[in-house]
């Protein structure tokens, strides 16, 4: 059994006022440090539950320690002697570890998490935007860039004449070459954005810690920019894969 | 989730499928896509330089069943009207003509994105073929 001082039971800034419900006297977060009771969840961000600040460049292996010992003192089996509350509470904050493990772990999930928590709300900016344009007569700005586009439309059409000679049985050199030429160039774009997001990361982090808002925002834009394009180009080289897999 | 019937049958007969010649003076183009799903979407319209009316309108459409649907309704819509009643068009009339679900109102954003695109690219168009006409009138 993992020690009691674990980190977990650090206690979190602003929640110097929680007492734990069993023994009334410890602060407590996931569970008492004193008598070890599990405590009701308390809503926190992902980053907060783990104890970890809302920075980009995370420990991943002090994220997967921590997740291992939260998970062996929240888990139900270990209140299986308690009362149905705090199993009840033990369920909810297994879970909410398990998602707060799987979203953190993953870079990716990461940044998009934390961009959500930064108030990003793709869709419904995008619908905004949309209506200030019909408003004002102005063109509304795509997210994505039209050159991306052009290239993402041209291999559509590319793939869909693929299948459509797979269907029929026939064969294009010419046409696959031409694919695979643009997957390469395709997969080196995915490298190069993100390293570009990489290079965002510690830009970011850099940023909370000198408590700069100017330009936490100003990455938090272009990291939105960054995932927006590699999410168009993932799908494409996705698509790419399986249309060329499915081939007799 | 299911489709609407509107939407199955856009989408099992989508309408004004094709494509226009993007350097023609009277052909507005506009080509957008949605990072979310990675949908793209290019629609076309033909417009009388004269009455200022959409006469023709294509579209070609890489995505979901609701962005082909959208599309296509988006085109059924503007041929016939001028670029400012095309141009009042919103997206949540297409949400309700398709009786989209909530998670599928972003495709109706993109095509009222690629009316307004293929508008703003056909006027791009006129005022650069037309400076003189324009100064002529002063």
């Amino acid at each position: 059994m993992a020690s009691t001082e674990s980190k977990s039971s650090l206690i979190m800034p602003g929640e110097e006022t929680s007492t734990c419900w069993s023994c009334g006297t410890m602060r407590a977060v996931h569970f008492c440090s004193a008598c070890g009771k599990v405590q009701p969840p308390v809503p926190v961000d992902y980053f907060a539950f783990f104890g970890f600040p809302k920075k980009l460049n995370l420990d991943t292996a002090a994220l997967q320690k921590e997740f291992y010992a939260l998970s062996r003192r929240l888990h139900p089996d270990m209140s299986a002697q308690a009362d149905g509350q705090e199993r009840e509470w033990s369920l909810e904050q297994s879970s909410l570890l398990n998602d707060a493990y799987r979203t953190l772990k993953d870079p990716i999930k990461r940044t998009q998490y934390l961009l959500r928590l930064e108030g990003v709300e793709l869709e419904e900016q995008s619908k905004q935007a949309t209506d200030k344009a019909r408003a004002s007569g102005e063109l509304k700005k795509q997210v994505v860039p039209p050159d991306l586009l052009e290239e993402m439309f041209e291999l559509n059409i590319q793939l869909e004449e693929l299948r459509a000679q797979k269907n029929l049985g026939e064969d294009d050199p010419a046409l696959l070459e031409e694919i695979g030429k643009a997957k390469l160039s395709l997969e080196q774009n995915h490298d190069a954005l993100l390293a570009e997001l990489k290079s965002d990361w510690s830009r970011w982090d850099k940023a909370i810690d000198k408590v700069d808002d100017q330009e936490r925002l100003k990455i938090r834009d272009h990291m939105v920019d960054v995932l927006n394009r590699r999410n168009y180009v993932r799908n494409l080289v996705r698509d790419v894969n399986e249309a060329m897999e499915s081939r007799p | 989730m299911s489709y609407s019937d509107k939407v199955i049958d856009h989408y099992n007969h989508p309408r004004n499928v094709g494509s226009m010649d993007k350097s023609s003076a009277d052909v507005g183009t506009g080509l957008v896509g949605a990072p979310e799903c990675g949908d793209v979407m290019k629609l076309q319209i033909k417009v009388n330089p004269e009455t200022s009316v959409i006469e023709d309108a294509k579209f070609k459409t890489f995505g979901c069943g609701s962005a082909i649907a959208s599309s296509s309704l988006a085109t059924e819509w503007v041929k016939g009207k001028t670029i400012d009643e095309a141009l009042a068009i919103k997206n949540t009339e297409i949400v309700k003509e398709l009786a989209l679900p909530p998670v599928k109102i972003h495709c109706s954003v993109l095509a009222e994105d690629a009316i307004r695109a293929a508008i703003g690219d056909w006027k791009k168009k006129q005022e650069a073929t037309k400076p003189v006409a324009v100064q002529a009138a002063h």
